[in-house]
């Protein structure tokens, strides 16, 4: 339960964090930049989508399917076992999808973006959380 | 206020409302247990209705200021919401958390009314 808390609670600062992004780029604005002045070098880099579907969307639509999934799991909308696999699966991909535009930051655009590591540490961190509870109840 | 500070206030206020929202779906009976006696009596409908739909006021109120969408209006019904929570539970041990809340539901309000809104009023008076 505590758990879930936390994750839903991650999920919504990424629903408000890509909320906030996809509105600057409708705008075609540019986002504040707390740190660096590179965001906008990465969010206008061509490896902003993958196909045709901007980043910033797929982040929305996981943000919101982990917020709802956790939703379900607390509240106890069967089947819950579906539900634990696709939240694990996810965050799983996500994570891996994180560390694939870390990476490219880092070693192909060679600047770094602020809200993209916001949002890769978010997943990050929820990874961890669905970790240490799997470590807590002795399920690893 | 601060456009930052705004933000963290609103995402905050908003993750309590979504997630207060989901406790009350999940169990809506325990939750009605908050309610003062006298007031089962003037519920047009089963207690159980009422906590489902004021889970789902919780929901629609925490969703609205998560995605910044008519934040003002959400930030209004909010406070409204507040005020009648803290009259309908009377004193508590959590009264105090009701009250930082509809502060904070007040002050989200005051600093998201529109200009043109502020406008009209100004030119009322």
């Amino acid at each position: 339960m505590t758990s879930y808390a936390l994750l839903f609670t991650l999920s919504a600062i990424g629903i408000s964090e890509t909320m906030y992004l996809i509105r600057k780029r409708i705008a075609s604005q540019k986002p504040v930049c707390p740190v660096g002045d590179n965001c906008s070098l990465v969010l206008e880099s061509k490896y902003n989508k993958i196909f045709v579907i901007p980043n910033d969307i797929l982040g929305l639509l996981f943000y919101i399917t982990i917020s709802f999934i956790s939703a379900f799991l607390v509240i106890g909308v069967e089947p819950l076992v579906f539900w634990d696999f696709i939240f694990k699966i996810s965050i799983l991909f996500g994570s891996i999808l994180s560390l694939v535009f870390t990476y490219i930051q880092w070693r192909i655009i060679k600047a770094w973006c602020f809200w993209c590591l916001m949002s890769a540490f978010t997943i990050w961190l929820m990874g961890i959380i669905i970790m240490s509870t799997l470590l807590i109840n002795n399920i690893i | 206020m601060k456009k930052t500070a705004f933000h963290f206030l609103r995402v905050g206020l908003a993750i309590t409302f979504l997630w207060i929202g989901v406790l009350i779906l999940k169990n809506p009976e325990s939750w009605s247990g908050y309610l003062q006696p006298w007031v089962y009596g003037l519920l047009p409908l089963p207690i159980e209705q009422a906590m489902l739909g004021t889970a789902i006021l919780d929901i629609v109120i925490g969703a609205m200021l998560l995605l910044d969408v008519f934040t003002w209006i959400a930030a209004l019904v909010a406070s409204l919401h507040l005020v009648i929570v803290l009259t309908v539970s009377g004193i508590t041990d959590i009264t105090v958390r009701d009250i930082g809340l509809l502060v904070a539901g007040l002050a989200l309000m005051i600093d998201s009314i529109p200009q043109k809104m502020l406008n009209k009023i100004k030119l009322n008076k």
